[in-house]
């Protein structure tokens, strides 16, 4: 995009040219601008303007200022399971993204059989969510499931406070590992042999060139997928819903579940929209500060 | 993320084309208004095995109504009510559709439902089961048709299980319980029921609760079956018009009672199975490792066609108040904002009927809400062999009323994980009792 600098002077002619080619702009814009305005502008400010009313989806919507609000900051339900999404973010992530680079690293080294292998590790994203949660309820099931017949053991998964929110995180882990090896994979295959070469050259084994060549060049990966997957991870809801429902006793209640719960159990749609409106503003300003962290660190030009 | 935009983008197109659907029906057919209606109607029903036998139905009355068509849709149970009630919201919802009480009282006094009496004239409700007419009644207005009536609780009981056992049917035929040292057969006969890998029974000394491998009894966390006929034949309530009374101490003995028998004497399933699972202690029945399985008439289809033993019925567990069961009837009603309001009401005027409410009977699956319909039921299982009677006798106790008010939902949802930590042994139970009461009433205060 060319701005014009400020304070210069256009002829009028030349303005209404701009001026037409602005409208042509918009005019090619329209399409996709509809379905943005439609789709996502119109739902956010609809979500906002519910925040303060109380409506139960059949009577009418009674206005009650700043109480959904405040409760956003003090109902202990809400809050833990502000304190649930974050624990459960801090476990997938880290794990995910380090296991992706991990198995982005061995299939990139072309061994036999490595392109076979790496439509198997996506075929987990490629299934619906909540179908998976159903197959790993049945696998964590205390009696009959399939992890205790191999373990030999009867330990209820998914009832034990302590052990439901590190299952539950497992089984996105699981899905989605896959599938971020595959963008590492296509970093990896964007860095020139050259860089990698000079480096052999000067001496750096595998792990120092891993770790001071690869893993910098990945960075623009990096980025993009923390980006993604952690927005993602903060709005995890279908496998939850599958495995757990937000039990035993609140422990895997992460914001979306409770959502959910606002909004098709009780019927309370200011109150979810509320919530909504919250997780929305927490996204943008971590995707935010990802954005500021990663933007004096990347290197996009590898020529 | 990206199947689940693709789920939500299929969901607004199934949306945009229902919308689109229900624009164009009037548009079509304005001009053949004169002798005989147009009239496209939508039906929504839970039960799969219901929505056959609709289906022949909608067929006859469409051959006496000629331009009228009824569609049947199903939506599962776990998704009914919150569907509803978006579809209300949506303006989207179905021309008539069943309702279960405990969920009525919001639509009938928003005024989203076909007032029955104006519609159908106040003597139609004689030909229906006077108990789910006084389930469908709320502020003295009648806002549903009867289509099945549930009877009451029962227990089904695997014959080869208890004979190994060595009882017999006359020792299982009259259980009792209690909380306070009375009558426990209950407890006596379950533990006998109940085996480990080893093959010792409950009673036995060195029995392995952890490697149960045959089950007593179902007890657990189910409202209709288990803790609701619990709490009524131990003389507790579980409601006091819309507010809940867990803490009454009737009710906590009741609860105390069932959770023991889950924690402490180990002849029922372990919470942490039946709380995710709700049809667990039903398959482990059908698979032949259960002895005693307390249900109700909605699961006798279920046991008929997946029994692969010998098995009879006998009457519910009497507790000191006697055995107190629930009645859950369900009935269809009609959407007041539906545009083909003279077609609903033909439609409703004839599911009230004997033939209209016929079909879902003869098939076994459902009792019939029309007292004239419920013979085809009988009959139907007499050629089976199967005696009902323990179902109805035990509502000439008396019963507990079904759960209800207008915010029963948000009630229930705030209560909900409570009960399964106290069924799961974690919470104590008169404390999480008094912690389920002060939720479930805040929540229905909105």
């Amino acid at each position: 995009m060319h701005e014009p600098s400020s304070g210069a002077r256009t002829r009028p002619g030349r303005r209404r040219a701009r001026l037409r080619e602005a409208v042509a702009g918009y005019g090619l814009l329209a399409p996709s601008l509809v379905g943005i305005v439609a789709f996502l502008v119109v739902p956010i400010l609809v979500a906002i303007g519910l925040s303060f009313y109380k409506w139960d989806l059949l009577s009418r919507p009674r206005f009650v200022g700043l109480t959904n609000w405040a409760a956003v900051g003090t109902d202990p339900a809400l809050l833990n399971s502000a304190a649930v999404t974050i624990a459960y973010v801090l476990l997938v992530i880290p794990l995910q993204t380090v296991l992706g680079i991990a198995l982005a690293v061995l299939l990139h080294r072309g061994l036999p059989g490595s392109a076979g292998l790496r439509s198997i590790l996506v075929l987990p994203w490629v299934c619906a969510p909540l179908a998976l949660g159903i197959v790993w309820k049945w696998i964590f099931a205390p009696t009959d499931g399939a992890l205790n017949a191999l373990l030999g053991t009867s330990i209820a998964w998914l009832s034990d406070p302590d052990l439901a929110l590190p299952a539950v995180a497992f089984v996105a882990v699981w899905s989605q590992a896959g599938y971020v090896a595959l963008f590492f994979l296509a970093g990896l295959a964007a860095i020139p042999a050259s860089v990698l070469e000079a480096a052999q050259l000067d001496g750096a084994g595998a792990v120092r060139t891993f770790w001071y060549v690869t893993l910098p060049l990945l960075r623009p990966t990096l980025f993009f997928v923390l980006v993604t997957t952690t927005i993602s991870a903060f709005q995890a809801f279908d496998s939850i819903y599958a495995l757990t429902q937000g039990g035993p006793a609140g422990a895997t209640n992460v914001v979306a579940m409770q959502i959910y719960t606002s909004a098709f159990k009780t019927f309370d749609m200011g109150r979810a929209a509320a919530l909504a409106v919250a997780l929305f503003v927490v996204l943008v300003l971590i995707s935010l500060a990802q954005q500021l962290y990663f933007r004096r660190r990347i290197t996009y030009d590898l020529s | 993320m990206r199947p689940n935009r693709a789920r939500r983008l299929a969901i607004g197109i199934t949306a945009a084309a229902m919308l689109l659907a229900g624009c164009s029906a009037p548009a079509a057919s304005p001009s053949s208004a004169a002798p005989q209606e147009n009239a496209q109607l939508v039906f929504r029903t839970w039960d799969e095995n219901a929505a056959k036998a609709y289906d022949q139905t909608f067929a006859k009355f469409t051959a006496a109504n000629p331009g009228i068509t009824v569609k049947t849709e199903v939506v599962a149970w776990a998704d009914y009510f919150t569907k509803l009630r978006t579809d209300i919201a949506g303006g989207s919802a179905p021309d008539i559709f069943w309702l279960n009480n405990s969920y009525l009282a919001p639509y009938a006094r928003n005024g989203n439902l076909v007032d029955i009496n104006a519609t159908l004239g106040a003597d139609a409700a004689g030909a229906w089961v006077p108990s789910v007419v006084k389930q469908f009644t709320v502020d003295g207005k009648l806002w549903g048709v009867p289509q099945t009536s549930d009877g009451g609780i029962a227990v089904y009981y695997n014959k080869k299980l208890v004979a190994d056992a060595g009882l017999s049917e006359a020792d299982i035929a009259k259980l009792a319980w209690s909380p306070s040292g009375g009558d426990n057969s209950l407890l006596t006969v379950a533990e006998k029921l109940t085996k480990d890998a080893s093959g010792k029974t409950a009673d036995q000394a060195g029995f392995d609760a952890k490697h149960v491998k045959q089950y007593g009894y179902n007890a657990a966390y189910d409202l209709q079956a288990i803790y609701l006929p619990f709490i009524g034949s131990n003389g507790g309530t579980y409601q006091d018009g819309d507010t809940f009374t867990f803490s009454n101490p009737k009710t906590v003995e009741a609860f105390s009672y069932v959770v023991d028998l889950i924690n402490k004497h180990h002849v029922a399933p372990s919470a942490a199975d039946t709380n995710t699972n709700g049809d667990f202690s039903r398959d482990q029945f059908l698979q032949g490792k259960m002895a005693l399985f307390q249900s109700g008439l909605y699961n006798l289809a279920n046991v008929e066609a997946g029994a692969k033993f010998d098995w009879g019925v006998v009457g519910l567990p009497a507790g000191p108040a006697g055995a107190i069961s629930v009645t859950n009837g369900v009935a269809v009603v009609g959407n007041a904002a539906s545009k083909n309001s003279a077609a609903v009401a033909k439609l409703l005027a004839y599911l009230g009927t004997a033939e209209g409410n016929q079909a879902i009977g003869a098939s076994g699956a459902n009792l019939p809400g029309v007292t004239g319909a419920q013979q085809v039921y009988k009959d139907y299982w007499a050629s089976k062999k199967v005696d009902l009677t323990p179902f109805f006798s035990v509502l000439d106790n008396g019963t507990i009323p079904a759960p209800t008010g207008e915010n029963f939902a948000a009630g229930y949802a705030a209560y909900d994980p409570i009960l399964q930590e106290i069924f799961l042994g974690r919470k104590d139970v008169a404390a999480g009792l008094a912690e389920a009461d002060a939720a479930a009433n805040k929540a229905i205060q909105g």
